[in-house]
């Protein structure tokens, strides 16, 4: 077996016990809960005979330990439970808001990964005022709440100015095709998108900034100056390159913090994803879509973690000899 | 000029370590002027916080003190909210609860991170690697959540928002702990403890833990931030105790009325701004400060 495979099915071993352990987690929570599980595994629910038969399904009577293995079984068939008050599978009602989260989770990555750089560099290369000014700008950028910077830019660009929408994904009442669909989406995109990108810049630039200072330190960047190559071929080129493996991982690595911002983004601009989801069940109370959620997001972070520790390791030959 | 930089700050590292704390407390202020900025900040919104009462004129909470959504007037300086509830009497409270959800869930995470890393860091071995693969696992899942789905299913008060925060915000901490744990107990006085036949618990609490507190502390002003900021989030998305202003539980009510009222969602979230900037600014100026190799400028 060549050592790239051998790593990555360790890097496996490492990580798909810690999505049985969220698992886990999920089922122990709901039973250290006081008062009767039912009531979060079902939902606030009136019919008496539908929270017989749940009952009757998850094995609530029974031992805990015969719970839990209906209760793993259930998940490995991706059984996550059942929304009353919305007559749907929780596995269904999750998947189908996926893919809205992702193309705003991505669209902001892409967005701040190339403002981040780009400015981070700069700030580390002009150390001074620059430098002062945009790490300043970037902590504060760290440190404002998004969701109500999303709120503050939804009211600029949307109720005062009025040239975005006030939320949504595509255009009530209008049935759009092909480019014109995809121009619309667009449209609805821009302010989830500026605002979740505007905190992932700040962060970008920090972590950029800090990898571009370290690198100017190094030997090969004395050399580079040595030989007369000009500062901006310097920085760019020669420092920034070596410093880009830790940003890119770091934004890998930052994916959980980003769904977070996701969802709360989302239920600022009424984006139909995930965030939304739960915003409104958390209004309803129907746990058991919250639990799923938690589940969901949770194993969405743990996989992108993977992605990123593998190819981490294929750009950079030394970590898979640890 | 790279190489006199670090000749500098060693030699500056050197001349220090003699020297009196009043000196160094007054060098941070003149070397770091973010530090003093977010250190500034910091101690007017705790000042806020405590004078609270004394400086607002209805009592928390109350409804009905004017007419709903009434923009800012001179009594009303942030306006009245949709229950006709003074929206800067519940913004100063709600410092209050910012302040104590930070101060307090860090304390619980301070105790969980603190314990497992000393261990951790002190004994190698199984122990060591199985505590850590849990750390390792924590810091992946997303804390948010965990805290939601926790708060969201033992009941939405005050006390459980804070335990929550807690007990999800220990890893970061665990780490730093056994990173000191592992260099500070190869130095020769660890040795000499050990020679002389004290106890565990003695070495790793009256001679290593002392040693290692001081690098905790940056991390520690980040992680109350960390904390204001899960608990605001939170509140955005209604998991609140009802019964506490909270700058969160505001900007939850204030969405839904962002067409008609600004100022619902502008004053609580311009206040909680402004604490988490000095926090922030505070944290990493005493990293920046704790570590010579970043205080180049």
């Amino acid at each position: 077996m060549s050592p790239l495979m051998f790593f990555i099915i360790r890097r496996l071993i490492q990580y798909v016990p810690m999505i049985l352990v969220v698992i886990i987690v999920t089922f122990l929570l709901v039973r250290l809960a006081p008062g009767d599980p039912t009531y979060i595994l079902v939902g606030e629910v009136a019919d008496e005979s539908f929270v017989k038969a749940m009952r009757e399904k998850l094995g609530l009577d029974r031992p805990l330990y015969d719970q839990f293995i209906i209760y793993i079984s259930n998940v490995f068939r991706g059984d996550l439970g059942y929304s009353y008050l919305r007559s749907e599978s929780v596995a269904k009602l999750i998947v189908e808001r996926i893919p809205a989260t992702l193309l705003l989770v991505l669209t902001a990555m892409f967005i701040s990964a190339l403002v981040g750089i780009i400015v981070g560099t700069i700030a580390a290369a002009r150390r001074g005022a620059v430098d002062l000014t945009l790490s300043t700008l970037s902590i504060i950028g760290i440190s404002i709440p998004y969701f109500w910077l999303g709120q503050i830019i939804l009211i600029v660009f949307a109720v005062w100015l009025g040239i975005f929408p006030l939320g949504g994904m595509v255009s009530v009442g209008y049935e759009y095709q092909g480019l014109q669909y995809f121009l619309d989406v667009l449209y609805h995109l821009t302010l989830p998108a500026m605002t979740l990108a505007i905190f992932n810049i700040a962060f970008t630039t920090k972590i950029t900034r800090g990898s571009v200072l370290e690198a100017l330190t190094q030997d090969y960047i004395v050399t580079a100056r040595a030989k007369g190559i000009p500062e901006s071929r310097v920085v760019f080129r020669h420092a920034l390159r070596n410093a880009l493996i830790p940003v890119v991982t770091y934004t890998g690595f930052n994916t959980g913090v980003l769904l977070v911002g996701a969802i709360l983004t989302e239920t600022v601009f009424a984006w139909p994803g995930m965030g939304s989801l739960l915003y409104d069940s958390i209004r309803l109370r129907d746990y058991p879509v919250v639990l799923g959620i938690f589940n969901y997001g949770s194993i969405i972070v743990i996989l992108a973690n993977l992605i990123v520790d593998v190819l981490y390791g294929i750009i950079d030959p030394r970590i898979r000899l640890r | 000029m790279k190489m006199n930089n670090q000749g500098a700050a060693y030699t500056y590292h050197l001349k220090n370590v003699g020297l009196q704390l009043v000196y160094k407390t007054s060098k941070v202020f003149r070397l770091n002027p973010r530090f003093t900025v977010g250190f500034i900040i910091v101690l007017v919104v705790i000042i806020l916080a405590l004078v609270a009462p004394f400086i607002t004129w209805y009592p928390p909470l109350k409804t009905l003190v004017g007419k709903p959504f009434t923009p800012p007037v001179a009594l009303q300086p942030f306006g009245v909210d949709d229950l006709g509830r003074d929206i800067y009497t519940n913004v100063l409270y709600g410092i209050r609860t910012s302040l104590i959800v930070g101060v307090s869930s860090v304390t619980i995470s301070l105790a969980i991170g603190i314990l497992i890393g000393v261990i951790a860091g002190y004994y190698s071995g199984l122990l060591e690697d199985v505590l850590m693969r849990i750390t390792d696992m924590a810091l992946i899942i997303p804390q948010f959540l965990l805290a939601l789905v926790i708060v969201a299913i033992f009941g939405q008060n005050f006390q459980n928002i804070i335990i929550a925060i807690g007990i999800v915000s220990w890893p970061g901490i665990a780490r730093i702990m056994r990173a000191e744990f592992l260099s500070i107990k190869e130095r020769p006085f660890v040795e000499a403890a050990k020679a002389v036949g004290l106890t565990d618990v003695k070495i790793i609490f009256e001679e290593i833990l002392p040693n290692a507190i001081p690098a905790i502390i940056p991390y520690a002003v980040l992680q109350v931030n960390t904390a204001i900021l899960v608990e605001a989030g939170l509140g955005f998305l209604g998991i609140a105790d009802p019964n506490v202003p909270s700058l969160g539980l505001m900007l939850n009510t204030a969405q839904q009325y962002l067409v008609r009222a600004w100022f619902m969602a502008f004053f609580p979230g311009l206040v909680l701004s402004i604490i988490v900037i000095g926090l922030n600014l505070l944290g990493d100026g005493l990293i920046e400060y704790l570590n010579p190799r970043l205080r180049k400028r």
